[in-house]
């Protein structure tokens, strides 16, 4: 094994070995899986994303920054102006599609990750802790402050899967399905579904036409209950949550999917769709929206999980290759890393824009689960959850944004679970996840800094050493 | 002019919180050389503790000295039990840290108090005042509040220069190791650093909620114009935190009266950026040359 591993390109086909292997699996797993679970593994297939962004740029070059969940809005907005506002891909001219947003947010992270990681390169600690912090506030609002351009308070409204052909005008759309698409919208919005907040949209899963539309989602997105003046951004927080996964487990996903497809589709149908036939690797054309097999949560899953997949194997490169150990160099000792030939700003902004485009990337995913882009998608809270995800998995380990992943996803649900048997106040259950967090995070950071992946690995090096010595 | 008067009159008030919170980061930055960003979150659990004596008693000085007390106690609490026992060599992790710390108390506020934006009473006229025939864009309140930043920044001051313990909390700031060795007992002056950070911090929540309203979540954007003030003013220097605190608010009066109040964390960014670009030493701070 470790003369094959010497032959060149080797290290290339394990890592890609082990991300196919990975991708079956979960899409194995996601075709038995129902809608509530395929929702929940698309939102952290998503999350994991961005994390593998915040391994690298926190763990691996050891800048701590809160602009992440910034830089997911820029990802959201690059891929919902674009693919609003433009027929075909300029210069090129083919006609756009959802792959070719998903390259534009790409691009738009590459652009603000060298801006961002440029300024941020010559801070340390807590000055970069502090720009990207307010860079986190200040994004969003900046959205509000052209709302003709960002839809400001509002938002965009996407339709997803994206149109072949591309969109309309709107007010074509608007003609269509405009009435009973509303009717439809408010009354499941009322009766079946608590919380009205902004990641309602994927929640109201099938329209009748199979497609989430444009007035389907408006009744949600000016219903959302945030001030829109006042004393500025702090104030476009959800004021329930700081992390608002809440909100998109509770609305987003949809906790009574089920019901809901019933309106719609007979339960059968919907639950036991014949999901290995459906091309798993292409966005569905809108071809399929005629077949009564197709259901959104899988088409989401299946988005989320192929880029999750797709930048996860370009961070395992990276990460067990040369520029880690660049990273970690600099990290370690910038110094002694600039006397050996490499440049620890480089290495700092290189960090900074690899970790932009994970992040613009899961933001062009996350706009495309809540077929929405709005500033309130997008608060502090979500800059904290990816922080938080990544300490307590493993500040420095992939596998550790995977199960932080797991963790910001599925912790509120178990406290929810954990709340309906014993009767919690509705108060308490909404914020005990945030609670959690913030006393694990602390916890971890004092007792086992490496998270949970590390634990496991001294650990288990405690266990073979012990083995290993006589006596 | 009058409106470009009347703006900065109307910042003052603002102004002068602003440099409260940023002189709390800049006493415990001095203290641990950790940027506490768990400040705000601190400043409002202190401040619903205050709601809530306000609500049984009535009183609005009894609150703000539960406030202080408060304030003062979990300044100790988070150093002693968090911000001390980080390793040294983990350098991300006090930062991360104290997010932690902000992420619980947010939490804990929401599960005691509930999500919703509370109102705070306003304890002074809050109208602005009548004089030379004219309404002026400044009351009572906002008066009150330049008068207790004024006399807490002369108070440090003179706790600073005048006193055993300003002597020794400079000691340790300037060389922890060298303070040890002349007798002073640094943790325990760590520690009260953090106290006093923790009161100023309280104050100031408790001055800005009549203002802003109080909810888990309100003071975050005050977090970003403290941290802006701090870092412009050295983030080292009691003055400088307090001048640019002011001039913060100012500039953001300024812009929300000319434009949109929407505009100001945009702008503070843009000015946080400037600095932290051209003077990442801030306009009061030492340049950190290396003594031998």
């Amino acid at each position: 094994m470790t003369n094959l591993m010497r032959l060149p390109g080797a290290r290339l086909v394990l890592h890609a070995v082990i991300v196919v292997v990975l991708y079956l699996a979960l899409m194995w797993f996601v075709g038995g899986a129902d809608p509530l679970t395929m929702s929940n593994i698309a939102l952290a297939a998503m999350y994991a994303t961005a994390m593998f962004g915040m391994v690298i740029l926190v763990g691996l070059s050891g800048q701590v920054s809160l602009g992440n969940g910034a830089l997911m809005a820029i990802g959201a907005y690059t891929l919902a102006l674009t693919s609003l506002n433009w027929q075909t891909v300029p210069i090129i001219g083919v006609p756009m599609n959802g792959w070719w947003a998903m390259v534009f947010a790409l691009i738009g992270g590459i652009v603000f990750g060298l801006i961002i990681g440029g300024l941020g390169a010559r801070l340390k600690g807590p000055y970069l802790a502090g720009l990207t912090l307010g860079i986190a506030v200040g994004i969003p609002a900046i959205a509000n402050r052209f709302p003709d351009l960002f839809g400001g308070e509002t938002g965009l409204l996407l339709t997803v899967p994206f149109p072949e052909g591309g969109y309309e005008p709107a007010v074509d759309e608007g003609a269509e399905t405009g009435t009973e698409a509303v009717t439809d919208g408010t009354t499941e919005g009322t009766t079946d579904e608590a919380l009205p907040t902004e990641g309602e949209g994927a929640g109201e899963t099938l329209a009748p036409d199979d497609l989430l539309t444009i007035d389907d989602l408006s009744g949600d997105g000016t219903a959302s209950e945030l001030p829109t003046e006042g004393e500025g951004a702090g104030e476009t927080l959800a004021p329930d949550d700081l992390l608002t996964i809440d909100d998109l487990n509770a609305d987003g996903t949809s906790t009574d999917a089920p019901t809901d497809v019933a309106t719609d589709v007979p339960t059968d149908v919907s639950t036991d769709v014949p999901v290995p036939d459906v091309p798993v690797d292409t966005l569905p054309p809108s071809t399929d929206q005629a077949d009564p097999g197709f259901l959104i949560e899988y088409w989401q899953a299946s988005l989320a999980i192929l880029v999750a997949c797709l930048v996860g194997f370009v961070a395992l490169n990276l990460v067990r290759g040369r520029q880690g150990s660049v990273w970690r160099a600099v990290r370690d000792d910038p110094v002694a890393a600039a006397v050996s030939g490499i440049s620890p700003a480089w290495s700092k902004v290189s960090a900074f824009m690899i970790s932009s485009v994970f992040a613009a990337l899961a933001g062009g995913v996350f706009a495309q689960l809540l077929a929405y882009v709005g500033p309130g998608a997008f608060p502090l809270g979500l800059s904290l959850s990816l922080l938080v995800g990544v300490v307590l998995g493993g500040r420095s380990s992939l596998v550790g944004a995977i199960i932080g992943a797991v963790i910001i996803v599925w912790l509120p649900e178990l406290v929810r679970s954990a709340a309906e048997g014993r009767g919690w106040d509705e108060q308490v259950t909404n914020n005990m996840p945030n609670l959690l967090y913030g006393l694990l995070v602390v916890l971890v950071v004092l007792i086992a800094p490496g998270g949970i992946v590390g634990s496991i690995k001294s650990l288990s090096a405690k266990v073979t050493k012990r083995a290993g010595s006589p006596g | 002019m009058t409106n470009f008067i009347e703006y900065l009159l109307g910042g003052l008030g603002s102004g002068a919180i602003i440099a409260l919170m940023a002189l709390a980061l800049v006493l415990t930055w001095r203290a641990t050389r950790v940027v506490n960003f768990a400040q705000v979150g601190q400043a409002m659990f202190t401040t619903f503790i205050a709601l809530s004596i306000q609500d049984l008693t009535g009183n609005w000085f009894l609150a703000l000295a539960g406030a202080i007390v408060a304030g003062a106690a979990l300044g100790v609490v988070v150093q002693y039990l968090v911000l001390r026992p980080v390793k040294r060599a983990d350098t991300s992790g006090a930062i991360i840290a104290t997010f932690g710390v902000l992420i619980a108390l947010q939490a804990g506020a929401g599960m005691i108090w509930g999500g919703d934006q509370q109102a705070y009473p306003q304890p002074f006229n809050s109208a602005g005042i009548s004089a030379f025939g004219r309404e002026w864009p400044i009351s009572v309140y906002d008066l009150v509040v330049i008068g207790v930043t004024l006399a807490l920044v002369v108070g440090l001051s003179l706790v600073f220069t005048r006193t055993n313990l300003g002597l020794s909390m400079r000691a340790t700031a300037f060389n922890p190791e060298v303070a040890r060795l002349s007798g002073v007992r640094v943790s325990r002056t760590l520690t009260i650093g953090w106290a006093i950070a923790g009161i100023v911090g309280a104050v100031a929540g408790v001055l800005v909620a009549p203002i802003s309203t109080l909810s888990p979540n309100s003071f975050d954007i005050l977090l970003v114009f403290a941290f802006t003030a701090a870092v412009i003013g050295g983030l080292d220097s009691l003055v400088g935190a307090v001048a640019l605190g002011v001039g913060t608010g100012l500039v953001i009066s300024l812009v929300t009266g000319y434009s949109d109040s929407s505009n100001a964390p945009v702008v503070a960014l843009v000015l946080l950026a400037l600095n932290l670009l051209l003077k990442p030493d801030g306009v009061f701070g030492h340049t950190s040359s290396r003594s031998v």
